[in-house]
């Protein structure tokens, strides 16, 4: 085959996959000569009381300034191993370091947690994959994951503040969705919130959240929602107008949001290239003075 | 120099196309124009839904007593059994014998055409039951809310009960590979997923799927369940046969043949267990489907 026809080929590849976005991640998500790198470690997580049996790799940023003097904010990421990884979509990591060491955004400790698998204990047989259970599911159970099983870990060794303002929630497709659960569930403890192309579709009932929106009283929940036109569109529903939905809503009911539509399809390219300014956007006025 | 392209490219290619599950809707599994085709009717109420290797399809008339009959691959039906009454639930073991609940006699027994049936377990109330390659059976207690276990290779069989508390446990399941055992249950709309151990014992306990709901606090009359070759599974339930995928997320919805009669049992059977078949009341329906059941033995 030429080299022409393999680029050719692979060309339309790329398109299929991801629709026409040709979204760029910015300097701020590059590594810059003169701003000292924060540290990132993986761990294993094996002892979950709410999903019993569960198992799953994550990892932890540390900026280079945390010296434990203060209380450091906290960001989860859902599918953390995209979110850390220095050649993935985001590269949580370094666009960190840049914005903590120019100022713009607090001093943040990075919690990327994988969705569990849990392993069979027959030779051979296949693990169970808790991803849509733990992302998917409308209930406070990952919120209670994070307060009752994950948190404690961490601050074994790390001190975290405990104001709701001072920790964020992101995540993707069903870690998306999952984001803005454990706000909508525990707003006493996570107020900030970014979704990548949210499953705001009724995997397991996600799309009743505009209407349950409309019909409560607001919460104290700042949320970024990315999105894009050529996102799904399948038998859970439409990823595009579920995203609209969610926009209008927040609207109607008077909620500090952001809602970006762009041209791509599902995955994290767009959502990747403005997260230094969803960062910005989230952090604008923390700490409150 | 090629291959460092193409391995480049291909880097770039799979690295922004994410490894989301694969959406699996009904479309995936329905055939247009194949509707369900009455299989057997005018019966009482039939129940029991199981398969043989070569297709051919068994079930109990639980309500007419007719005992246990067979339907051959060219729709020939036949008495298998007739002596035996009221059967809720059964299946054919790895030695060729079909294990079966028989509640109303308050015991599970082994069956083989033409000799006295063998009891392995009495003074319970079984409804539906597994038996795995390796001789385990898990069966549910629907009345008590238990999920039971017993070993048949091991002498002094030993009755154990490994799951409780679910509110109506009722139809029953086990994975291809036997790994994971799934409990419907006929009140709620959660299925239950566990872990099986290495002692048998169940353990990682989970709602791992929920049923639609007719409506609030309804009864879901979750009952048989089956699992195809992609590890999707089926639960028959008031709304008719709900299908999931295998990371539990429901696929959709089939509607039963006769909506307003109970639909109970479901098997994938005939020829290269490339129909549904199902147990809706007084009559036995199949349809062709792109999907395929599994064998074990």
């Amino acid at each position: 085959m030429k080299i022409s026809n393999l680029l050719s080929l692979l060309c339309l590849l790329i398109a299929v996959c991801d629709g026409a976005d040709d979204y760029q991640l910015g300097p701020d998500s590059l590594r810059k000569k003169d701003v000292p790198q924060g540290k990132v470690t993986m761990h294993q997580f094996s002892d979950s009381k709410v999903y019993p049996g569960s198992e799953r790799d994550y990892w932890i940023y540390v900026p280079s300034q945390y010296d434990g003097s203060k209380p450091a904010c906290l960001m989860v990421f859902q599918d953390g191993k995209w979110y850390q990884d220095p050649r993935g979509h985001t590269r949580v990591p370094t666009v960190l370091d840049n914005l903590i060491d120019s100022g713009e955004i607090p001093l943040t400790i990075g919690l990327f947690l994988n969705p569990g698998v849990i392993p069979a204990a027959k030779e051979g047989a296949k693990p169970r994959k808790n991803r849509s259970f733990e992302y998917d599911t409308l209930s406070d159970q990952y919120a209670r994951f994070l307060l009752v099983d994950i948190l404690p870990v961490l601050k074994r060794d790390y001190r975290i503040t405990d104001d709701p303002e001072g920790r964020a929630v992101c995540g993707i497709s069903s870690g998306g969705i999952c984001a803005w659960t454990v706000a909508w569930e525990r707003p006493d403890a996570f107020r900030k919130v970014i979704s990548y192309v949210g499953s705001f579709t009724n995997i397991r009932g996600g799309h009743n959240y505009p209407a349950m929106i409309r019909k409560s009283e607001k919460k104290p929940i700042r949320v970024f929602l990315q999105a894009g036109e050529k996102d799904l569109d399948n038998l859970h529903g439409s990823w595009p107008l579920g995203n609209r939905q969610m926009a209008a809503a927040l609207k109607f009911a008077g909620y500090d949001f952001r809602f970006v539509m762009g041209d791509g399809g599902h995955n994290g390219k767009h959502g990747g290239a403005i997260f230094p300014d969803m960062l910005r956007w989230l952090w604008r006025d923390y700490p409150k003075s | 120099m090629y291959k460092r392209i193409f391995g480049l490219l291909l880097a770039v290619v799979f690295s922004s196309c994410i490894g989301f599950a694969q959406d699996i809707s009904l479309g995936h599994v329905l055939i247009d124009g194949e509707d369900w085709e009455k299989v057997v009717g005018d019966m009482q109420f039939c129940d029991a839904c199981c398969t043989d290797g070569a297709g051919n399809f068994y079930y109990s008339d639980v309500g007419g007593g007719g005992g246990i009959r067979k339907v051959d691959t060219s729709g020939k039906v036949s008495n298998y059994i007739s002596d035996i009454a009221g059967i809720s639930g059964m299946q054919f073991g790895p030695d060729g014998r079909l294990y079966a609940c028989q509640g109303r006699a308050r015991r599970i027994i082994a069956l083989r055409p033409g000799t006295a049936p063998d009891i392995i377990v009495s003074g319970v109330r079984p409804n539906d039951l597994v038996v795995t390659a390796d001789g385990n059976i898990y069966f549910t207690e629907t009345s008590t809310r238990r999920v039971y276990h017993t070993n048949l290779n091991k002498k002094g069989r030993r009755l154990r009960i490994v799951a409780k508390d679910i509110a109506k446990p009722n139809g029953i399941a086990i994975s291809a590979d036997g790994g994971t055992l799934l409990v419907s249950d006929h009140m709620d709309k959660e299925i239950w997923f566990f872990r099986i151990e290495e002692d048998g014992s169940l353990g990682c306990r989970s709602p791992y799927a929920s049923l639609r709901l007719r409506a609030r606090f309804h009864p879901s009359k979750g009952d048989g369940m089956e699992i195809d070759e992609m590890g999707c599974f089926y639960v028959t339930s008031d709304l008719g046969l709900q299908m999931f995928d295998p990371t539990g997320r429901m696929s959709g919805v089939m509607h039963a043949p006769q909506p307003g009669k109970p639909l109970v049992s479901v098997v994938f059977s005939g020829r290269e267990l490339g129909y549904i078949y199902v147990a809706n009341g007084d009559a036995i329906y199949r349809r062709k489907v792109k999907a395929k059941g599994v064998w074990q033995w």
